[in-house]
């Protein structure tokens, strides 16, 4: 009779496992689940970008080790616990995975957009080439480090007034169609005269060529508040002034297109009279 | 030495085993909703697509363990929620991180695309500028 109970509770422990579970084969399992876990934690990145993952797997496999070190059926609870753990320890190594991608694509962004603004940087070059082709209508072109400067003679200004000939309109079309197609640049356009004449009046006149070039571009559709317009007078000589020659030099507007989208100075009057 | 009555006393040892075993916890409601809900996520992140193995192995045992918990078998509906639940998990993130590769291996692609352009139009407008 108890030899009978014997095989009797045996044959429930086996049905019993055999009718709740496949039966687990724990150790290669629990011997998984250690082994997925050391792979994350010697993958700095998952302990970079996925550590709460990482923690949880760590659980997970004290859960799995405490139900193995018991005896019997409980084996079934180390098998279930350390599959937990495995899979928990890839979640934590693809979270890592998607995060270095992400990285990765955010680094490309930044590099895509200064392989873009360096390309805008080469504009000024292709500004410049267009410009060459003016230079016989009274503007010439230059790179300095405040911007490309375009030079209008006085030619193109009736005799000391602030009206712009229609010999100008070419020039200024231009301008306008290339801050049309460089939204993000400023102009800045300067007035000078040659030495004759007072102070006040060469100030003044310079001012208003200004103004009236400025207003020329604003009214072709660019926002004023691109736009800034300065007199200097006789400041700021390109030539000497001795002869009619020199001072036709210094009669000029020059109109400074910016690098980029920064602000122009202003040029400093040293020793002012 | 086998009797009728061992038998007989064998099969109520099973029966009241399979009993206390199975049924003595109330069927995991909770774990199965929760499992279903890894498993829809997984599928919002296109784990049909890029994680077949994992959702497959997550819906497998979440229909293994609805059946168990029809049977009132909680035990069973338990674990097997659990491991339908982390294996949705599984399949989302995988399927989220081999998305990000991919778009990280296109972003690659056109970087270089960039760059070639840029090099070739750069060279080109040198060549065209007058001296």
């Amino acid at each position: 009779m108890q030899r009978t109970l014997v095989i009797a509770a045996l044959a429930s422990a086996l049905l019993g496992l055999a009718g709740c579970e496949t039966a687990p084969e724990s150790d290669a399992v629990l011997e998984q689940a250690r082994h997925a876990v050391a792979q994350a934690e010697a993958d700095p990145n998952v302990s970079k970008f996925a550590p709460a993952e990482l923690e949880r797997a760590r659980k997970l496999l004290v859960n799995a080790e405490g139900a193995a070190r018991e005896k019997g059926a409980r084996n079934e609870t180390a098998a279930h616990y350390a599959y937990l753990t495995t899979q928990m320890a890839r979640i934590a190594g693809q979270r890592a995975l998607e995060q270095v991608a992400l990285r990765r694509i955010k680094a490309g962004e930044t590099e895509r957009q200064k392989i873009l603004l360096s390309a805008h940087e080469n504009e000024p070059d292709q500004a410049l080439a267009q410009t060459r082709a003016v230079r016989l209508e009274g503007m010439q072109a230059s790179r300095t480090s405040r911007g490309i400067v375009l030079t209008l003679d006085d030619v193109l200004f009736d005799t000391g007034t602030a009206r712009l000939k229609s010999g100008a309109q070419r020039s200024l079309d231009q301008i306008a169609a290339f801050l049309d197609e460089n939204p993000e640049r400023r102009v800045q356009i300067e007035g000078f005269t040659d030495s004759e004449g007072t102070n006040d009046y060469n100030i003044e006149l310079s001012q208003s060529r200004a103004d009236a070039v400025a207003m020329a571009i604003i009214q072709r559709g660019i926002d004023a508040q691109r736009v800034r317009a300065l007199g200097y007078g006789e400041e700021f000589p390109v030539a000497s002034n001795a002869n009619a020659g020199s001072r036709q030099l210094n009669r000029r507007v020059e109109v400074i297109l910016s690098n980029g989208d920064q602000v122009i100075p202003g040029r400093v009057i040293v020793g002012a009279t | 030495m086998l009797t009728l009555g061992g038998i007989r006393n064998a099969m109520w040892c099973v029966i009241a085993f399979g009993i206390v075993a199975c049924a003595a916890t109330p069927v995991p409601v909770e774990k199965l909703a929760v499992a279903g809900t890894s498993i829809e996520r997984a599928e919002q992140a296109q784990a049909a697509q890029f994680a077949q193995v994992e959702l497959d192995s997550a819906r497998n045992k979440y229909a293994v363990a609805r059946a168990a918990a029809d049977k009132n078998d909680a035990k069973v509906a338990a674990r097997m929620a659990d491991q339908a639940d982390i294996d949705a998990q599984l399949a989302e993130s995988t399927a989220r991180a081999r998305q990000q590769e991919q778009l990280a291996t296109e972003m690659d692609a056109s970087l270089r695309d960039l760059r070639t352009e840029t090099l070739r139009r750069d060279n080109s407008a040198a060549g065209a500028q007058p001296q």
